[in-house]
């Protein structure tokens, strides 16, 4: 029994002192320490670095955090920041609990782009009676909770899938026109606001464009393609002259599922949003009709400049910085202004 | 249990000797050195996570109260994968209702009517509970969107929500309250209650069980109810902190909980274990999980270690070592075979 | 024993003599009971001819196909795992996004040969890790597959950075994607081979013998002298090599790969093991109920989806059908017996 005991502790330990020295090595930790302590004494203005944690409810894990993280990570440094960042994979419950680690460690401002927009009111609250600013990034919270915060930047999800039904009425010139709707990852609020801001504007532009199915595509490229093939068999691929999805991976299913049917996708009116590696290039050839930029890296290093302003000036009024809204077609798609960046 | 046997052996060692000895053979033991572990490493790298410790008591009592549900059941040799969605649907059950009290108690309903079902499959019908609750996990999970529109459902009380957020004595919330009072009482029903303790037989034997007269059907009812009752428990409170029950809500609890279980000791084929167990696997989790996030260490190599510990964990029991001590031992009793053959 | 049984047969047969319907209900429910899974498959078939619109098209036919096969090559072989009675491997997930993105992004610099090596090289890997956890340290299988997952999802997302690759245009590996054979595309092609091959290997050697005595007792597999360590890594290569191919058909169907690929395939691929009849307890399966367990969700899918039905009634239906052929199949024993 004790020779079973020490086995397992000392390859634990092991573990853990490996784990050790990543951690010693890592600025991070020490400064965090460091910062800690002397939070409670200092005044955030006139340090020479800050402590931040970022909420965030994706990372490495989706290909927008992906491309979101490392200018974020480089205006800190830039500006002076030592960032902790969190992944609360889209999870409420997590991303709660990651707040409350958080306004524990009283950091100088914390950044956070909510994973579900409406369960943050507790967090904002403990942070506001912890005197922590918060910056919101990508996805702005409710009315009735900014206040608690010092301000947004990024882009407006649900203008988006407004900007996209624009794209769309456009080219529907007035005409008829059936469409089939692939969504994103269900009960997700990117994928809700998207939904939202199209089928408004849709119903308030263009009543002549009629949403013949909807489904959702999980942001995945297969699972769009099979459910845009179905949803194309369901109500009649003649009766379709449209597609919208709520991103560029999920269009680009989308397509290749005309494509697999033998038709061509340039006889099609179909939109998207994010302008990424997959979705420019169909914009160039001719593929896809329309797509809206979302710079992930404008995203990211405006969430640190706009903690920076919060942790270093009074409070005043809330600040709004939308990301520049390109709307992406023929016509600007080669344009370096909206070269993609995810 | 097996306590009885090392009396005799353990009175001739003194009393860290007999400490040892009980520990190492009763089944918590190995949920104990891991606790023991990760709390000392903790101390030393991360001591934020004890000066905040009302935040790591919530981590715990989030990942516990789940676990503490599915451990009944998996004493009896059961599973209940459907936990997570019981704990999505109760939110969105409490949040559709306009009247606070009416929208709780319909939602322990909600959990007491699932823990129903999925008894009336796994011992009337039949079927095995792996499959009885995977099936109930995506249909409870289906009805959750269903009846939430596939969006967040807002609390119409919002300001009991945020006050049931905050700490009644000292740094204890009631989520964290709650969770004691369930430790409590589902220990003592496991440990005193005649019913409770039976579940221990079912698990171990359930022909025996039958013969020995144990109302093997009634046992089983029980154990899946109270699995039910306590995933909504958890379900409204995390709806109720969050003032929004999110219908994608549990998705990473379920195995986390599961984990915590099996780190404590109890034996995912029934008969052995205990509630004590599952406390300390929660309390090893979450201690580890909050660790890792002050820690500030990229979220992927988070990942990488968790599921290092959780290996390391579950490799080396008393019972896993025996077993590669036996491997060994047949490999070199093979390979002498043969040479003496030859 | 066998006065037993001549006195019970002559007292059936004299209860038959009077009783003849209910002995045939009895004897269609236990027929049913082995074989519910091929009718219940059979019936959702028919039906979907009859009243779903536009089911039987090609084209349809090809999306079930496409639906079917990368979770169906995942499904078949976990089966070996299921079958030696070690209940599911959750590892799955983050092997099938692993070989994907080992295909594109390796293949993109270095070639498909020496991505498909490497890929190989990654399958074993976690097959070993697996395989000796719950081999040679006896530890619970969910929980060693849960961490593996964790570590595999974590080194994978530090090494590819989360992004997503992709494939050249004009690649072999898109061609392969969206090849087919009449309404056939070539990863049910694929489906098919291996769902052979998994069979004669589980049923015709003396490896897949093991594993199905492994499953059905233990112990006694181990005192005829069989190395149960071997056995029990040998269930998890096969299904670290079915959801290498799985990643790599599913690769070659978007000609891109991103670490989130994969998700739900652990339980979506026990579900169609467990519908196509393997119990979970182990010893008693096959690989051919599986592919039927596979077609069976695939087809349900593929009707909710063409009936225009919600993503949460979907969830409801799909869930409560699993219940039900479940069900079924027990009660049908029930009365067998």
């Amino acid at each position: 029994m004790r020779k079973s005991r020490l086995t397992f502790a000392a390859s634990l330990l092991a573990a853990c002192a490996l784990t050790l020295t990543a951690c010693g090595s890592s600025d991070d930790a020490d400064s965090a320490e460091t910062a800690a302590e002397s939070a409670g004494e200092e005044a955030a203005e006139g340090k020479e670095s800050f402590e931040v944690y970022a909420l965030l409810p994706q990372g490495n894990d989706q290909p927008y955090g992906t491309t979101y993280l490392p200018p974020m990570e480089a205006m800190a440094k830039e500006l002076g920041v030592n960032l902790t960042i969190t992944n609360s994979e889209y999870d409420a419950d997590k991303q709660a609990s990651e707040c409350e680690v958080a306004v524990a460690a009283q950091p100088d401002g914390i950044i956070l782009w909510p994973a579900v927009g409406d369960a943050v009111a507790p967090c904002l609250s403990a942070a506001d009676a912890a005197g922590i600013p918060v910056w919101v990034t990508n996805s702005d919270v409710f009315d009735e909770d900014k206040p608690l915060t010092r301000g947004y930047s990024g882009p407006d999800t649900y203008g988006q899938g407004a900007a996209s039904a624009e794209i769309m009425c456009d080219l529907a010139d007035g005409k008829d026109v059936g469409i089939i709707q692939i969504n994103g990852l269900t009960g997700n609020a990117t994928a809700i606001n998207r939904d939202e801001g199209f089928t408004d504007t849709i119903a308030a532009n263009c009543p002549n464009v009629t949403i013949l199915a909807e489904q959702p595509g999980n942001w995945n490229k297969d699972e769009s393609q099979i459910a845009a093939s179905e949803m194309l068999t369901s109500v009649g691929i003649d009766n379709v002259q449209g597609i919208y999805a709520a991103d560029d991976t999920m269009v680009a299913g989308a397509i290749d599922a005309l494509i697999a049917q033998g038709k061509d996708p340039k006889d099609y009116i179909i939109t998207s949003i994010g302008n990424t590696f997959l979705g420019n290039p169909l914009v160039v050839d001719g593929s896809l009709d329309g797509t809206i930029f979302q710079s992930s890296s404008w995203d990211g290093a405006n969430a640190v400049v706009g903690i920076y302003e919060a942790m270093t000036t009074e409070p005043g009024e809330r600040v709004t910085l939308f990301m520049p809204q390109a709307k992406v077609t023929a016509d600007n798609a080669t344009d370096p202004s909206v070269a993609p960046e995810w | 249990m097996s306590q009885i046997l090392e009396l005799s052996d353990a009175k001739s060692k003194g009393f860290f000797g007999r400490a040892g000895t009980v520990i190492g053979r009763r089944t918590e033991g190995r949920g104990i050195a891991l606790l023991s572990v990760i709390l000392v490493i903790v101390a030393l790298t991360e001591p934020l996570v004890f000066s905040a410790y009302s935040v790591t008591l919530g981590r715990i009592a989030l990942i516990g109260i789940v676990a503490l549900g599915l451990t009944a059941v998996i004493l009896m040799g059961e599973l209940d994968l459907s936990v997570a969605s019981t704990l999505a649907l109760s939110g969105v059950v409490m949040a559709s209702i306009p009247e606070l009290w009416l929208g709780i108690l319909a939602a322990l309903a909600t959990g007491l009517i699932v823990g129903l079902i999925n008894a009336f499959f796994v011992s009337v019908v039949g079927i095995n509970s792996f499959i009885a609750t995977l099936g109930m996990l995506f249909a409870l999970r289906g009805l959750a969107f269903v009846i939430s529109d596939e969006a967040p459902v807002s609390l119409v009380n919002k300001e009991a929500g945020i006050s049931f957020g905050e700490p009644l004595i000292g740094p204890i919330t009631p989520r964290v309250l709650i969770f004691i009072l369930v430790f409590i009482a589902i220990q003592i029903f496991v440990s005193k209650a005649q019913a409770g303790r039976e579940f221990f037989a079912v698990g171990g034997n359930r022909q025996a069980a039958r013969d020995a007269g144990i109302p093997v059907t009634r046992r089983i009812v029980t154990g899946f109810m109270i699995s039910g009752f306590v995933a909504a428990l958890a379900g409204i409170i995390n709806s109720l902190e969050r003032t929004t029950a999110d219908p994608t809500a549990g998705s990473t609890v379920l195995l986390t909980a599961f984990a915590a279980a099996i780190i404590g000791g109890n034996y995912l084929k029934g008969g052995r274990g205990s509630i004590v167990g599952t406390l300390i696997g929660a309390a090893a989790l979450g201690v580890l999980q909050v660790a890792l996030t002050i820690s500030g260490v990229q979220v992927p190599v988070q990942q990488i270690f968790i599921g290092a510990i959780l290996l390391i964990a579950v490799t080396t029991d008393p019972n896993s070592l025996r077993s590669v001590r036996g491997s060994i031992r047949t490999l070199r009793q093979g390979r002498a075979k043969n040479s003496v053959t030859t | 024993m066998t006065t037993k049984g001549t006195n019970a047969e002559t007292t059936m047969t004299e209860v038959g003599a009077t009783q003849k319907s209910s002995i045939g209900v009895a004897e269609i429910l236990a027929w049913s009971s082995r074989n519910g899974v091929f009718v219940f498959t059979a019936l959702l078939i028919i039906a979907a001819l009859v009243f779903v619109d536009g089911f039987a098209s090609l084209i349809n036919v090809t999306d079930v196909f496409h639906r079917a096969a990368p979770v169906g090559i995942v499904a078949v072989g976990m089966t070996f795992v299921v079958i030696s009675g070690n209940y599911l491997d959750l590892s799955v997930v983050a092997q099938v996004a692993t070989a994907g993105v080992i295909l594109i992004a390796v293949s993109n610099t270095h070639g498909i040969f020496i991505a498909m090596v490497a890929a190989l090289m990654a399958a074993i890997l976690f097959a070993l890790v697996n395989g000796i956890a719950v081999g040679v340290f006896k530890a619970n299988a969910v929980i060693v597959t849960l961490a593996t997952t964790f570590i595999g999802l974590g080194v994978l997302r530090y090494f590819s950075g989360g992004s997503i690759f992709f494939g050249p245009p004009d690649g072999i590996i898109k061609a392969f994607g969206m090849g087919k054979v009449g309404p056939i595309p070539y990863s049910a092609i694929v489906l098919l081979v291996m769902t052979i091959l998994l069979s004669i290997l589980l049923n015709r050697t003396n490896f897949g013998f093991l594993i199905r005595s492994f499953g059905v007792n233990e112990s006694a597999t181990r005192l005829g002298g069989s190395n149960t360590a071997l056995i029990v890594f040998g269930a998890f290569l096969v299904t670290a090599i079915a959801a290498m191919v799985a990643g790599f058909v599913l690769a070659a169907f978007s000609n891109t790969a991103v670490s989130n690929d994969g998700v739900g395939y652990d339980f979506r691929a026990l579900a169609a093991i467990i519908v196509g009849g393997t119990s979970v307890f182990g010893g008693r399966g096959s690989v051919f109920r599986t592919l039927l367990g596979v077609i069976f969700v695939s087809v349900l899918t593929n009707i909710l989806v063409l009936s225009g039905i919600s993503f949460g009634y979907q969830q409801i239906a799909l869930g409560a059908l699993i219940v039900f052929a479940v069900s079924l199949d027990a009660i049908g024993r029930k009365v067998a017996r």
